[in-house]
């Protein structure tokens, strides 16, 4: 399989990623499409790193870019349950106070 | 290992904070924000020694990369001085305001210097993995911060819009670096810039020749992250709500630190691809077609910026619109794409830093007082505090681009960049905005001074108060003695070794 095949899939996660954050209202789905934006991006990292030039860069980056996303998950997380307890809604249209 | 020392003893004192205020059980969180302006008080001492070290031995004196990953230039350190500076003002904030004290702020130490850890490596460096790093770092932190107030809606709110936008444009920028690093072979910058194409690692020239679409897609992606740090149009949705919901300490830090950090990573990324020695013409020309995406998004950014301002009853969210309408006039030095336009974005960063810290402590000095961040809560109380109301005119003039003020300089340095370069409308529409700008800051002087003295009395701030004044002392003295900062923007600039690129 050559590395077109990787971009596509990388490529088509990206997208979904996207389209998750736009469409769904609720805040653990927006949080699942950053995660399928990271993971496209792994994808791209460790194809290209096997393809191109053989470098270890690619892949080094992707493990960094794992740990990044659960960091960021456990952050993102905590602030999400914080504003659960306080609206009662995990929407981010219901917390609307800061507004013009 | 000398050479990041100042890294090694940020580090070290953050977790020195983390474990005292443990230890103490957020008894006395007072004595932690001691200890921390002490430890920044020696990483300042190390980066000035670093600085002059640096000076003495001249540009010509390569600086060698540490770990083959951080580079150790006067660049670097002058936007590490300016988080140093950045992280002690907003700390001296938070030990002056009283309201601080009922939340458990130990952390709140913590986490700025953790945020101060994460800007000095993404300052200082060329390999886009650390950068990724130190900016995610940043951004960790700085959710954390403007969720600080646990118990308060607003609080709460800022930080969900901000780790939502956030997460979404470093996972944007993070998918741009890998199809830059699939088209190059490299996550060095200076690598991308100058590799010939006959073999791995490419560098840009030769795939801008082969795939000069997925080139302009990757580097889009990649600014859609720097263009969410810095807040500049499309992605400045976030700014307000943040800014305005942030506990004001953390907006002080938002609006002027991480701003200033994000400038100096689109500082080095846009100057190390298109404009450093050795980089090929077609690519060097591609860097000017940058320079034009990069004006036309500065017009509409200090547009909106200062539109939106004009609007705002609350002066926390008219700052955050100003601090947008500044952003773009950064962006102006950037987009002429010469090392005198990165010289003059860089003292427009240090005029920021003096006028805006000193604005947003006025802010906080007065929501001290009044409890309230309304424009209309400051009628008559410029005749009550009168050594700050006169020091926030000076901020104001500043902000608004009037002599004899650092803010007049710095505008002045990047406006004569931009005619240089034929950015002829860029100017204009800069100028312009400068005259609309002057309506809203000049609101909060006369809301201060011309109105009947309110009749509320005024509990001394001593700390602040003096704080203000010696910014203001430096808001002004800087604007008539422009030599010192511009010799220091000057060689921060000259440390990046670039090019005029040919017009």
């Amino acid at each position: 399989m050559g590395l077109e095949a990787y971009v596509a899939v990388s490529a088509g996660l990206f997208a979904l990623g996207i389209i998750a954050i736009i469409v769904r209202r609720n805040v653990l789905y927006v949080l699942m499409g950053i995660e399928m934006i990271l993971n496209a991006a792994n994808i791209n990292f460790v194809a290209f790193s096997h393809f191109q030039g053989d470098s270890l860069d690619g892949r080094m980056f992707a493990i960094f870019t794992i740990i990044l996303a659960a960091a960021e998950a456990a952050v993102a997380l905590a602030i999400v349950l914080n504003v659960f307890h306080l609206y009662d809604s995990i929407k981010p249209s219901d917390a609307d106070l800061l507004r013009e | 290992m000398g050479r990041i020392a100042p890294e090694i003893v940020l580090t070290l004192l953050s977790m020195v904070v983390l474990t005292w205020d443990l230890v103490t059980k957020g008894r006395d969180s007072r004595q932690v924000g001691y200890l921390s302006l002490a430890g920044l008080a020696i990483v300042g001492y190390l980066l000035i020694d670093q600085w002059n070290g640096l000076r003495n031995a001249g540009i010509s004196a390569e600086p060698t990369p540490v770990f083959a990953m951080m580079t150790i230039d006067t660049f670097g350190i002058f936007f590490k001085l300016f988080t140093v500076g950045s992280l002690a003002a907003v700390m001296l904030f938070v030990l002056s305001d009283k309201r601080e004290r009922k939340h458990g702020v130990g952390e709140y130490y913590f986490l700025l210097l953790g945020a101060g850890i994460g800007i000095f490596f993404m300052v200082s460096t060329s390999n886009l993995l650390l950068l990724m790093l130190g900016l995610e770092l940043l951004s960790l932190a700085s959710y954390s911060l403007s969720g600080f107030h646990k118990s308060e809606k607003r609080s709460a709110e800022a930080s969900l819009k901000y780790v939502i936008f956030g997460g979404l444009s470093a996972g944007i920028m993070l998918y741009g670096i890998s199809l830059l690093y699939g088209l190059t072979g490299t996550i060095d910058l200076i690598e991308m810039g100058t590799g010939d194409g006959t073999s791995w690692p490419v560098g840009l020239a030769a795939q801008f020749a082969y795939n000069p679409a997925p080139v302009a897609i990757a580097i889009v992606l990649i600014f859609a992250g720097f263009a969410y740090k810095v807040s500049v149009v499309p992605f400045h949705f976030w700014t307000p709500d943040v800014y305005e919901g942030a506990p004001t300490p953390v907006t002080t830090f938002l609006a002027v630190a991480s701003k200033a950090a994000g400038f100096a990573v689109l500082l080095r990324f846009v100057g190390l691809l298109f404009m450093a020695e050795g980089v090929d013409a077609t690519v060097a020309a591609y860097g000017d077609r940058i320079g034009m995406l990069l004006a036309i998004m500065a017009a509409i950014t200090m547009t909106l910026g200062n539109l939106s301002a004009l609007r705002q009853a609350s002066m926390k969210r008219m700052l955050a619109y100003s601090s947008i309408a500044h952003a773009g006039y950064v962006l102006m030095g950037l987009a002429v794409m010469t090392p005198e336009g990165f010289s003059a974005a860089m003292y427009y960063l240090g005029a920021y830093y003096l006028m805006n810290l000193g604005a947003f402590g006025f802010l906080l000095y007065f929501e001290g007082v009044t409890g309230s961040e309304e424009i209309d809560s400051l009628k008559g109380m410029g005749w009550k505090a009168p050594l700050v109301s006169i020091a926030m005119v000076a901020f104001l003039v500043s902000l608004t681009g009037l002599p004899p003020t650092v803010g007049f300089v710095g505008k002045y340095l990047l406006f004569v960049q931009g005619i240089e370069a034929g950015y002829g409308w860029l100017v204009i529409i800069a100028a312009l905005n400068s005259v609309v700008s002057l309506f809203y800051y000049f609101r909060i002087a006369k809301a201060l001074f011309l109105s009947e003295p309110a009749e509320r009395s005024v509990a001394p701030q001593p700390i602040l108060t003096g704080f203000l004044a010696i910014l203001a002392v430096g808001t002004i003295l800087f604007g008539i003695y422009t030599a010192p900062l511009q010799s220091w923007a000057d060689s921060g600039t000259a440390s990046l070794e670039l090019v005029n690129s040919a017009k």
